[in-house]
């Protein structure tokens, strides 16, 4: 039987580079995409083995600045070489600014039955500290794109923490996100990497310095609203309808093998977690000839890394790790593998235990690094 | 070699003046070694003493040089210390030459140092020849320079060199005065042995090298000596000198500056300042008595890692080979848990030996605040030497304390003084006399040089006394300082607690009326420094059960890790990798975990 494996495929182009993002992305690279979906049907190619597809998901970037055509050029691509499930959830992100009805009634006669919408805020002000290309306007408008052209799975992203952003700015975005309606929400708090323009822009001190405190009560708001509007909270910063958790990133949280595909994709398959170059020049030189391109990060899991991993990524998940689960698939019991960090954590009141599982609590989710590195080895 | 073409002598000078530079210049000149060859300072050479710009470890080097009048004379050059935590050492230095050559730099004139180091070449009767270095430097002021030798130290222009030591400008001369003024040794190679060890080290294959001045006798291979001080018999391995790298000789005889292998196994065994002479037929009265160096400051020393205990005693006692004037003694802290109380001759004895542990044995360790030793008389009537803060009686049991105070000499321009006497007045020092020393020639703003003198006690010099010195005078004051013995104080213990625990690293020893204010600080800074934990923390500060300053660090709310980037769930993971070698590195207070830097933050304030 055809092993299950996620699919991840990056597009690492944007009209515009947020101030925030640290992520692989190329502005003014647009040119390329014929370049890089060529290569990328090549290394579908060299890296098919025959596996039953369960998920995939367009990641970016920006890949919503794919044509029609490419996007049915590459599933076409996916579907002559793997199995894809019947069941398949195909998501695709998009930026606001860069989709229309047509493209959306398009892709979706493709096959792409999930969006996940970068709205990141519905505060002109904010969009434009962001450094966003598209307006509150247009993030509505958007969503009603999406909704005319029968997008029935859509994901809200939106950004939290921002510097200067009150709590009522705050809510504002998130109520009216709510009365949207979408099926799935990401909430995310803004965590500036070294480097990044509006990480210099407060170094510099024209920006406010992130304050910690701030953004956990945005969270703990967030929780409040979306609960009172019966989300099911299922992972740290994720929110959605009961039935329309992303499947794609529960592989993730449950430690399960994914192939990445493209610049910078990560995959995890074999015991072994496998990135791809980060540099758009050079995975299109890789891809165009003959030789095989060596990964830029092979890292091989041993099982006891490994159990930490699922133990961490499973910690995520509001139902937490399921101590049978475990069992199962390390043949130990959790509770006495990591009896002490268990106890020391459950008497700081961030995890607890309950009906065959053990999980963050409410602070707990807040301060998910402080139990998350004490399960780690060594 | 005839005893009459033997000079010995050494060079002094304060800090930075050009020491080693003109030991190597010198060196070159007499062809002992090239200049390639010497590359990095010979003189000085441990890393840490090159970097600090000082000489840790004195060392003798015979140079061969020959005088315009033909002769070829051998000129034993003994490096001394250059600063006052070591003086013990300089002094001893001191009794091995005739003659010690001056160094004064050009640009910054007399500084305090100078001064004690003259005072004390004056006191060995040595004949000193002053040279002004650094006459190549643009800023320099050879006339004005010249003008203050002669006023302060009385020496005249005519008798004072001018050179470079850096470019050899004016140092051939130097030599010919060398022969020319300093006496040749007295002594008597045919009386009974007896040489003055000035120095010593520790050689993992030859045991202890003792550093010897011949004064009478002479000494062979294989010859049975005595060290007359400690009563120690010793056998010589190998007997030779220094040039620079170490030669091997059939004998040194009266006069001579060179090394003897001992064999011993610490230079515990090998005091500098005793007297060696030999075992049979040896001489019966010293050369001069000795007094090992005393500890002025003390500190605790632990490992960041209770489990590195075992190596820092490793390294503490290796170190202790070579440095017999660090004293140590195991010691344990309810909070930092097993370390040593180590005993220093000043703060930068304290430093460097804190340097080498980390740097030279790969050691984390935690210092505490480094204090004095305290006599304290009982209302029992019992005294007690304290050195340890938490060692302090309760203050119902104690009658009288006495703490060590020291005489310091600041050189300064005019125009610092009123900055200066006021960092001496907040540091408790009691003013005794002020010396004009002359006229800055290019320094108008400078004004004129003064000398201060005050007495203060040594536990304000302690901590950012000398930087505060520095700053307050842009860098141009220089300071000495001796001890002068043991006062009457009134005192109080101040402690800290960090969520309701005493940390007993934090704990000082200061006047009453400045709990408050050093509390404050204290508590300030710790709140500064201690990362949020999972909990809300309090810090008091107290004295006995009076709280005296309150800050609390709130609980963290927030640590999560943003967006998973299209599953590289390895970044993520070395993140948290990060996070858990950063609380590694961490020192457990009761519950809360206190970064290294906090202890040496709460450390360096005044």
């Amino acid at each position: 039987m055809p092993r299950d494996i996620a699919l991840y495929i990056h597009v690492p182009f944007c009209h515009h580079k947020c101030s925030y993002c640290s992520f692989v992305s190329y502005d003014y690279r647009e040119a390329d995409i014929p370049l890089y979906l060529s290569a990328l049907k090549k290394e579908l190619i060299r890296r098919a083995g025959g596996e039953c597809i369960r998920s995939i998901y367009f990641g970016g970037g920006t890949p919503s600045l794919l044509s029609v055509k490419y996007v049915g050029d590459l599933i076409s691509a996916i579907s002559s070489l793997f199995t894809i499930d019947e069941a398949a959830e195909i998501t695709i992100e998009a930026n606001p600014g860069t989709i229309n009805r047509t493209y959306l009634t398009a892709i979706r006669e493709l096959g792409v039955n999930r969006l996940s919408l970068g709205v990141q805020s519905l505060n002109d002000r904010e969009l434009a500290l962001l450094g966003r290309i598209h307006t509150a306007a247009e993030a509505r408008d958007a969503v009603q794109h999406a909704r005319d052209s029968g997008v029935d799975n859509l994901s809200v992203d939106l950004i939290y923490g921002l510097p200067g952003q009150t709590l009522s700015d705050w809510q504002h975005t998130l109520e009216e996100a709510i009365t949207m309606r979408p099926e799935h929400l990401s909430l995310y708090s803004l965590t500036l990497e070294a480097e990044t323009p509006m990480w210099r822009a407060i170094k510099e001190g024209s920006l406010p310095e992130l304050d910690p405190d701030v953004s956990a009560d945005h969270y703990e708001l967030a929780e409040d609203l979306l609960a009172a509007q019966s989300y099911s909270h299922y992972e740290i910063s994720n929110w959605a309808i009961v039935g329309r958790e992303c499947r794609h990133n529960l592989t993730y949280w449950r430690n399960l093998p994914y192939l990445g595909m493209g610049v910078a994709a990560h995959s995890c398959l074999d015991g072994h977690r496998l990135a791809n170059t980060k540099s758009l020049d050079k995975y299109l030189a890789d891809f165009s000839g003959k030789s095989s391109p060596v990964p830029e990060l092979d890292e091989e899991i041993n099982p006891e890394l490994e159990l930490a991993e699922t133990a961490i990524l499973g910690l995520r998940l509001c139902e937490g790790i399921d101590l049978d689960d475990i069992h199962r698939r390390f043949g130990i019991d959790i509770l006495v593998h990591y009896r002490k960090q268990v106890e020391e954590m459950v008497d700081a009141g961030l995890l607890e235990q309950a009906g065959g599982h053990i999980k963050l609590t409410r602070r707990g989710r807040l301060l998910s690094n402080e139990v998350f590195w004490r399960f780690l080895p060594g | 070699m005839e005893q009459a073409l033997t000079r010995n002598f050494c060079i002094i000078a304060h800090i930075d003046h050009g020491k080693s530079t003109l030991a190597d210049r010198l060196i070159e000149l007499t062809g002992t070694m090239s200049r390639e060859e010497i590359g990095k300072q010979v003189m000085d050479s441990m890393d840490l003493e090159r970097e600090r710009g000082i000489t840790i470890k004195a060392k003798a080097v015979r140079l061969h040089y020959k005088a315009n009048n033909g002769q070829t004379y051998r000129l034993n050059l003994v490096d001394t210390p250059g600063h006052v935590d070591f003086s013990y050492e300089v002094s001893r230095t001191l009794v091995a030459c005739e003659g010690a050559v001056l160094v004064i730099d050009a640009t910054q004139g007399i500084q305090a140092q100078t001064l004690a180091n003259t005072y004390l070449a004056v006191e060995h009767n040595l004949e000193i020849i002053p040279v002004i270095n650094k006459i190549d430097l643009p800023g320099s002021e050879p006339e004005r320079v010249l003008a203050e030798i002669e006023s302060v130290l009385g020496y005249k222009a005519q008798d004072t060199l001018l050179l470079s030591a850096k470019t050899g400008q004016g140092v051939p001369p130097l030599l010919e005065e060398i022969v020319r003024r300093i006496p040749p040794p007295r002594g008597d190679a045919r009386r009974p042995l007896r040489a003055l060890i000035f120095d010593s080290r520790y050689d993992a294959y030859k045991g202890v090298i003792a550093y010897l001045r011949i004064v009478d006798g002479r000494i062979s291979k294989e010859d049975r000596l005595r060290l007359m001080g400690q009563d120690t018999e010793i056998e010589v391995l190998e007997v030779g000198y220094f040039s620079p790298e170490p030669c091997p000789a059939s004998e040194l005889a009266a006069g001579d500056v060179g090394y003897i292998a001992t064999g011993l196994k610490s230079v515990e065994e090998c005091h500098v300042g005793d007297t060696v002479t030999s075992m049979y037929g040896g001489a019966t009265e010293p050369l001069i008595g000795y007094n090992p160096p005393k500890p002025m400051v003390f500190a605790g020393i632990y490992p960041t890692q209770a489990e590195d205990y075992k190596d820092l005693r490793e390294a503490i006692e290796k170190l202790n080979l070579n440095d017999a004037s660090l004293s140590y003694e195991p010691e344990s802290s309810p909070i930092l848990g097993h370390g040593f109380r180590c005993g220093f001759l000043g703060l930068l004895h304290l430093d460097i030996v804190r340097e080498r542990l980390e740097r030279e044995f790969s050691l984390s360790l935690v210092v505490t605040v480094p204090g004095v030793s305290f006599i304290i008389i009982k209302t029992s009537g019992q005294r007690l030497t304290v050195t340890n803060p938490n060692d302090f009686p309760e203050p119902t049991e104690i009658e009288k304390i006495e703490e060590p105070w020291v005489k310091i000499s600041v050189i300064t321009p005019s125009s610092f003084i009123g900055a200066l006497m006021e960092l001496l007045m907040q540091s408790e020092g009691t003013y005794k006399h002020t010396e004009y020393l002359g006229q800055y020639q290019s320094g108008g703003k400078l004004g004129q040089r003064v000398r201060l003198e005050y007495e203060m006690p040594l536990r304000c010099m302690l901590t950012t006394f000398y930087d505060q010195m520095k700053s307050r005078s842009r860098g141009y004051a220089s300071l000495d300082y001796e001890f002068i013995g043991f006062r009457e104080a009134e005192l109080v213990k101040l402690d800290v607690l960090v969520n309701d625990v005493s940390v007993d690293a934090f704990s000082r020893i200061i006047p009453p009326e400045k709990a408050h204010e050093v509390g404050k600080a204290m508590v300030a800074k710790l709140k500064e420094v201690i990362p949020r934990q999972l909990f809300k923390v309090p810090i008091q500060a107290a004295v006995g059960s009076r709280i005296v300053a309150r800050d609390d660090i709130s609980a963290k709310r927030k640590d999560v890790l943003a967006k998973c980037y299209g599953g590289d769930i390895t970044r993520k993971r070395k993140l948290l990798e990060k996070q858990k070698e950063g609380k590694k590195k961490m020192k457990s207070i009761g519950r809360v975990e206190v970064p290294k830097e906090a202890f040496l933050d709460v450390l360096k304030l005044g």
